[in-house]
């Protein structure tokens, strides 16, 4: 989590910087005139954790968390978590291959063919799951290239791979942090990966588990607000990952509440001109995109609570040190 | 009248935005309602700075007359 202002290190390099060990106070001998460092007074001691005291030991963070971005679940077994690692591996890769099934392999040729290249899919929630993505990509991409029938569970089979995407971002912060700290969390509310899963399904609602209540509930109310008056502007049509790909691929990071639009609202029909379509197209996606703001926040607040670390704070003229 | 509903809506937006931008810099809520009013006038003067720029582009330099 970074900080901002000069001089300060993300909070992650912070807490894995080397500590001196703290030796055992010294009776020292008393001041002698003269001496330099008579009087000198003894640095108060860090209020970081050492390295010792916050790194697991098991593998390098980095690895864990690429090799979980490429295979779900193989973050945790390179980490020697084979439970984990075989639940991850069953659940997430488990829902893209549904999908897939689902769908027969078309979801991306739900753009328009003049948007197709070979990187266009990537601003899509399945890349996620880089493996699986990668995978339906090189055995399916955009298809023959003729006009063909979508089949009929394509929207889901679409949005179950899209959620698998997702999925993986909480796997990859957890196993991130296993291979980053020891330090566990007393309590399933405590768990970062657990509060960006939430922020995601609920905007608002890692705040409010972590009993930052008064912000889950600004948060619910802005993203869901701005969601809903977008898709009012739209007049639903907003709600069709065919008829706007990327602007779905931005709202579905708003979680839940976008999903249950879309089940009852979904497909709707063009009857006429919308007048603030576009105007409603851009809320929608900008509130799930201001949701991945939110996600940060609360893993960045659950982090700095784990390993005692300070909060986030910004330097603001007003509030500035003296 | 148009423009009227086109500035709504964005100031509109712009709680949200600027709302989540102090979520995102302060972790407390207190500095983090105390810096949004500084931070919302800074982003809608901002954006409107920005739009002059692009009006008066659009009818000098870049005019497509």
């Amino acid at each position: 989590m970074p900080t901002r202002g000069a001089g300060r290190e993300p909070y992650h390099l912070r807490a894995l910087e080397p500590q001196p060990t703290p030796q055992p106070p010294q009776p020292s001998p008393a001041p002698q005139a003269g001496s330099p460092s008579g009087g000198a007074k003894i640095a108060p001691p860090s209020p970081v954790p050492s390295r010792a005291a916050v790194a697991s030991g098991k593998g390098d963070p980095t690895v864990a968390a690429l090799l979980s971005w490429l295979f779900p679940g193989a973050g945790h077994l390179y980490l020697g978590q084979l439970g984990t690692g075989l639940v991850c591996l069953v659940v997430v890769q488990g829902l893209y291959l549904l999908g897939m099934l689902l769908g027969e392999g078309m979801s991306f040729e739900y753009l328009d063919p003049e948007l197709r290249s070979l990187l266009a899919p990537a601003l899509s929630p399945e890349v996620g799951n880089l493996g699986a993505f990668l995978y339906q990509m090189q055995h399916y991409g955009y298809g023959p290239g003729l006009l063909r029938p979508f089949p009929e569970w394509l929207r889901l089979g679409s949005t179950l791979a899209a959620l698998s995407g997702v999925l993986n971002i909480a796997v990859i912060a957890h196993a991130h942090w296993c291979a980053r700290t020891s330090v566990r969390p007393a309590a399933w509310t405590q768990s970062a990966p657990l509060a960006v899963l939430a922020t995601w399904a609920l905007p608002g609602l890692g705040h409010w588990i972590q009993g930052r209540r008064r912000r889950g509930i600004a948060v619910f109310l802005m993203l869901v607000g701005l969601f809903v008056l977008g898709t009012i502007l739209a007049e639903a049509t907003n709600l069709s990952r065919e008829r706007h790909f990327y602007y779905w691929s931005g709202q579905f990071l708003v979680g839940l509440p976008a999903l249950l639009a879309e089940l009852v609202w979904g497909g709707a029909r063009v009857r006429g001109e919308i007048a603030y379509v576009e105007a409603g197209l851009v809320f929608g996606c900008i509130a799930g995109l201001l949701n991945s703001l939110a996600m940060i926040d609360v893993y960045g607040y659950a982090e700095s609570k784990l390993l005692g670390l300070p909060l986030r704070a910004s330097h603001a003229p007003a509030e500035a040190a003296p | 009248m148009e423009l009227l509903i086109h500035i709504v809506l964005f100031l509109i937006a712009s709680v949200a935005i600027v709302g989540m931008g102090s979520c995102y810099s302060d972790a407390e809520d207190a500095p983090a309602l105390r810096n949004f009013p500084r931070r919302y006038l800074m982003f809608v003067g901002g954006c409107g700075l920005l739009a002059l720029i692009m009006i008066v582009l659009e009818h000098t330099i870049a005019s497509v007359d």
